[in-house]
């Protein structure tokens, strides 16, 4: 089947362990990200597919054929891969065009420079192909980037953190059309980032590797973040409020409320993990435990306010401190008392005593509007 | 469409061939959208579900039978799975009005045959080939 399969690849430099029993599969067309921190193993993988290092364990098969395992190593530049790196890799002393064709060696010249300026023209750049890449500002070198791993029309197209050189306006903008392009072009394509709003906007599926070297989530971007499996996962997407507790008449219960659980079982105890907009502020202050707030920040339609949880509420001390995403019409400055509660459908809950293979292991609360009470 | 080429094999007949089953069913449903009859993905994908899990039960039993490590694991990895079987089945409903489900049903159902099934089921693979090699020595 057309398309990228790894099938459990191990890799480790010398003592250290970088990459666990890694498998996946990408059909032609689509897009995977690979997700993690730093460490995860995340671009080794990517450059064991791009043959850029000798495989030790597993096997890498592009559109059914074998290019790496133990004994087979396909080089390169004959494994029909595209590669886009962060710093674009543009040669200075080539003109654009010059950088398009350098991939079409081979190909007759004329023939080349018709290819090259046809995928200048999928990025709108051919206006600038006797330039050279000094003369471009950072996205329009990213975008002749794209045109040259796409000129060769490889099978597999391999992005290691192509948008971390841009500024945000510039990014949002470039990463849009890439996915454009990306999805005209029908390549399967591998991208690795650290930046998990980025996996969201650009993966038909993510990969989470945590830091073991192990795959611990694959699935599409609201799987990953509605139903995180593991509380790495889960704290992947950005600020998280935590809490212990123990189950208790099939419920959790923390000082924001109670919340209904499935699947564990009576006196576990367990982690809970609130995202921040998963806190709801009342402000009539009528239900839940009341809370002050030490800082508002804009975001534009989202505020993240920094709020406190009474002493009354029951918190223990390192649960007092919350984040909150609330409204940009939430104005704490209108009201004398605020209180807050939770939304379980943001609520995530992990055994805290799971030493099993599928530790932590994510059991999402019943995801009823007034489960916590 | 979806073909199983040698990378995709566990070289174990029952199980390839159930892959194999469901691998026919994905490209059912791959031919009805492309035919205009995204209506008739319903059933399909039922039967989809149906034969997955029938599957799994009978992947979880060879696993304990032949004693694989960490059969309990794979239990759970296909338990991990329930969620998206759902989303797979309300998908196919909407498809024959909605072409957003349509695409998300064609796309999911490959990622969940080729990664989520059949690429985790590599996993045991080494292990049901040695156990092959020791019960016939």
């Amino acid at each position: 089947m057309k398309g990228l399969h790894i099938v459990g690849v191990s890799h480790a430099y010398g003592e250290n362990k970088v990459l666990d029993n890694a498998s996946l599969m990408i059909p032609a067309g689509e897009l995977v990200c690979l997700l993690g921190s730093s460490g995860s193993g995340k671009t080794t993988l990517l450059r064991l597919a791009a043959g850029l290092e000798r495989l030790q364990l597993g096997k890498i098969v592009i559109d059914d054929k074998i290019v790496a395992d133990p004994e087979v190593h396909v080089p390169p530049d004959h494994r029909g891969i595209g590669l886009m790196f962060q710093d674009y890799a543009l040669f200075p002393h080539l003109s654009i065009i010059d950088n398009v064709t350098f991939g079409l060696r081979g190909m007759a010249k004329p023939k080349a420079e018709r290819r090259a300026m046809e995928m200048l023209g999928r990025v709108s750049m051919t206006k600038y192909a006797q330039s050279h890449p000094h003369m471009l500002s950072g996205g329009q070198q990213q975008r002749v980037a794209m045109a040259r791993a796409l000129a060769p029309e490889p099978k597999l197209l391999l992005l290691d953190e192509p948008f971390s050189g841009l500024d945000t306006n510039m990014r949002l903008h470039i990463r849009e059309e890439t996915l454009t392009v990306l999805k005209a072009s029908g390549v399967a394509t591998v991208m690795v980032t650290h930046d998990p709003e980025e996996a969201m906007f650009m993966a038909d599926r993510i990969k989470i590797l945590g830091e073991s070297g192990r795959i611990l989530q694959s699935g599409r971007p609201h799987d990953i973040y509605y139903h995180p499996q593991h509380g790495f996962v889960a704290k992947l997407f950005g600020l998280m409020n935590r809490f212990e507790s123990v189950i208790v008449g099939g419920c959790v219960e923390i000082p924001l409320g109670k919340i209904r659980v499935k699947g564990l079982g009576e006196g576990r105890p367990v982690e809970v993990l609130v995202r921040p907009e998963g806190v709801i502020l009342d402000s009539e202050g009528k239900d839940g435990p009341v809370i002050d707030v030490i800082s508002t920040h804009l975001l534009g339609h989202d505020n993240i306010v920094r709020v406190r949880l009474s002493d009354e509420s029951g918190a223990k001390e390192d649960e007092k401190e919350l984040y909150v995403r609330a409204h940009h019409a939430f104005e704490p400055e209108l009201s004398n008392r605020i209180t807050a509660g939770v939304d379980p459908e943001y609520a995530f809950i992990f055994p805290l005593d799971d030493l099993g293979g599928m530790a932590g292991a994510g059991y999402t609360a019943w995801p009823q509007p007034h489960a916590a009470e | 469409m979806v073909d199983l080429a040698s990378s995709f094999l566990l070289e174990c007949e029952s199980l390839d061939l159930e892959h194999q089953h469901l691998a026919d069913i994905v490209n059912q449903v791959v031919k009805v959208i492309d035919d205009g009859e995204a209506e008739k993905c319903a059933d399909l994908v039922s039967e989809f579900v149906k034969s997955a899990k029938e599957h799994f039960a009978n992947e979880e039993a060879l696993l304990v039978k032949v004693g694989y490590p960490h059969a309990k694991n794979h239990q759970d990895h296909h338990k991990s799975l329930n969620a998206k079987m759902d989303h797979l089945i309300e998908f196919a409903k909407m498809a024959g009005v909605n072409h957003i489900a349509r695409d998300s049903l064609r796309k999911e159902l490959v990622f969940f045959l080729m990664d989520d099934v059949i690429t985790t089921d590599m996993d045991f693979k080494s292990f049901i080939e040695e156990k092959a090699k020791t019960d016939n020595a």
